[in-house]
């Protein structure tokens, strides 16, 4: 007989197993560890903002449990602030323009690809690299392009005919732009990805049905194909728009929010006032300001994938 | 037929195109990534190696860190000095990226079976889940930080051992964990839910108990789902830079944080150096993506198709 299997061992891996086996276990134990980390990573550092968004601490100034009150000062001093105000409408521009480029070419693609054609494989393969490529690397890779004696300028000399040194970052409106291009290059592979795995995985009957019955293809697409993959639409919409409007790695590498604040987001200004400027309590009062502001954006989202999962499963047998 | 081959060249035409802005970027990185301090934003540009520059591995000799000497003596050594970290870099990346990703990963498989069949949480924790990947991280990271460095003196005020969070892995590794759940639930969720409960059922009646059932029933038709799931959550988390930013340094060093690094007092950019690692770093992640790609053109519409 085994040694290690004492009666009492074995005794309490039976109970061990039976209580696992409980419908109520198994129903809350994978809650519990991840209700656990939400509420002690993210609850308590809530809190904290608040806390300190109503002091008047400056990381300069000792620590934060000695700062004095300043009550709703930083709100007001946010909601008066310019640059912040400036920083709010700049992340929602660039969000919307690179979210919407993102979308068309993402989509028209996978309109190309997601059927099964003589080297898809490859293109599909390349089209995902950027996604995988660290954005910190693709922010230095854009300013090797970019640079003064770059490619971009190289072959613009010869299309030319001239000597082109134009530098691209120190100008407001290039600078820009270019932000929105890296992050469409980085992020163009993920809206693919999505409506590829959307397209490739619609029902083939109604499709089929409605060519029988003499749809044209641009029908077909018009009226099946595109209302079946609304969903996957709106997830795609959802899920971009909310990582576009974090952007801070690209503007960060590329151009650390300048010249000027051309291109200074909402997560570049708060860094910049609380790392740099060490205005700690002000960056926590104006990100208090941008939850309240995101919130809306985060209603709407969660309104939108709600309905068109409602619709989901009123049709699912 | 000939109108099928017409459009059949055009589809390669918009795709080629695609494919050379696509691949322009990566080709300049791995071209600068062999070319000598001089060469970097000398002008003219220079394009074709061996006519207009002479390739050179030092770069990545640099990197790791094996040695040798160039036309500007000076600038290297200063490279050579922060190249010791590179090793550093790829390690606790690699540690803290493998250990959050899984971890993720099976947590959030665990609720999402959970939420699938039992409909833990209520119909709306999907969305209220959902919330925190909006957050922008670095909303997060200010009392992040202050949270982090004030929790060894809570602890210590407690009696218990020292815990340190700022500056550790586990202090990045759960915040990571935290930040990639909500992407891992709901991907998870749309996989469990194609997998028909009736197979569950049966293999329940024929006396399998609740984990051998998911064991051997519904792991295996979600094994590629999950494969996917690793990929993006993993691509998500070495991608990582604000959080890791603020958060690490200098005892942990991820690789984003240290490319930020890398640069020259002397010389501002190191645009060698800095394309070998991004060559090095880009590598193994377009391997692993390309291993997976066909389960990755199947499993990215998030449950929003009927089938």
């Amino acid at each position: 007989m085994a040694p290690t299997s004492t009666p009492k061992d074995s005794e309490l891996r039976v109970t061990l197993r039976q209580w696992l086996e409980r419908e109520s276990v198994f129903r809350v134990l994978p809650l519990l560890p991840v209700q656990l980390l939400i509420l002690s990573l993210l609850a308590v550092p809530f809190l904290l903002t608040i806390y300190i968004s109503l002091l008047r601490w400056r990381i300069t100034r000792g620590f934060w449990t000695a700062a004095p009150w300043g009550g709703v000062t930083n709100f007001v001093e946010a909601l008066t602030d310019e640059d912040f105000l400036y920083a709010v409408l700049r992340t929602f521009v660039f969000a919307g323009f690179a979210v919407a480029f993102e979308l068309l070419i993402g989509f028209g693609l996978a309109l190309l690809t997601y059927r099964e054609f003589r080297g898809r494989r490859v293109y599909l393969t390349v089209f995902l690299i950027p996604m995988m490529i660290i954005p910190v690397v693709v922010g230095y890779d854009f300013s090797m392009l970019l640079v003064d004696t770059g490619p971009l300028n190289s072959v613009l000399s010869v299309l030319t005919g001239q000597d082109v040194r134009i530098r691209w970052m120190s100008d407001y409106r290039t600078a820009q732009v270019a932000v929105v291009l890296a992050d469409i290059w980085q992020w163009t592979p993920l809206t693919f990805l999505i409506f590829v795995s959307g397209l490739s995985a619609l029902p083939p009957e109604p499709i089929k049905a409605a060519r029988v019955m003499g749809a044209t293809r641009g029908q077909v697409f018009r009226h099946v194909q595109l209302p079946l993959l609304k969903p996957v639409i709106v997830i795609a919409v959802v899920i971009r728009a909310m990582e576009a409007l974090k952007i801070f790695d690209m503007p960060m590498l590329l151009t650390q929010g300048g010249p000027g604040n051309a291109t200074e987001t909402l997560s570049i200004f708060l860094w910049r006032n609380a790392w740099v400027f060490n205005k700690i309590s002000y960056a926590a009062a104006a990100s208090l300001l941008v939850l309240v502001l995101f919130s809306g954006v985060i209603f709407l989202s969660i309104w939108l994938l709600k309905r068109e999962r409602a619709q989901l499963e009123e049709v699912r047998p | 037929m000939r109108r099928g081959r017409v459009a059949a060249g055009l589809r390669h035409a918009v795709l080629g195109a695609w494919v050379l802005v696509v691949l322009f970027p990566v080709f300049w990185m791995v071209l600068t990534s062999f070319k000598d301090a001089g060469d970097w934003v000398s002008w003219p540009t220079r394009w074709a190696p061996f006519v207009d520059f002479e390739p050179t591995l030092l770069n990545y000799r640099q990197i790791f860190y094996i040695g040798g000497t160039t036309q500007s003596g000076e600038l290297r050594r200063e490279a050579a000095e922060q190249a010791y970290v590179i090793w550093k870099g790829m390690a606790d990346s690699v540690v803290i990226v493998t250990i959050a990703s899984v971890a993720s990963l099976l947590l959030g498989s665990a609720l999402a079976y959970a939420i699938s069949r039992f409909g833990t949480g209520g119909r709306n924790y999907p969305y209220t889940i959902l919330t925190i990947r909006m957050l922008p991280p670095i909303v997060v990271a200010i009392p992040m930080l202050i949270y982090y460095t004030s929790i060894p003196e809570l602890f210590a005020n407690l009696g218990g051992a020292r815990v340190e969070f700022f500056d550790t892995y586990s202090g990045l590794i759960l915040l990571y964990i935290a930040t990639t759940l909500p992407y891992v639930i709901w991907m998870m969720l749309a996989f469990i839910d194609e997998v028909p409960r009736e197979l569950e059922h049966a293999a329940r009646l024929m006396g399998a108990g609740r984990l051998s059932t998911i064991g051997k029933v519904v792991f295996p038709l979600v094994a590629s789902g999950m494969t996917v799931t690793l990929l993006f959550v993993f691509i998500l988390n070495w991608s990582e830079f604000l959080l890791a930013l603020t958060l690490s340094q200098p005892k942990v060093l991820t690789l984003p944080v240290l490319l930020n690094k890398f640069q020259s007092a002397v010389e501002g950019r190191l645009y060698g150096p800095q394309a070998a690692i991004g060559t090095v770093v880009t590598i193994p992640v377009v391997i692993l993506g390309f291993l997976i790609q066909k389960h990755l053109v199947k499993g990215f519409s998030f449950g929003m198709i009927r089938r």
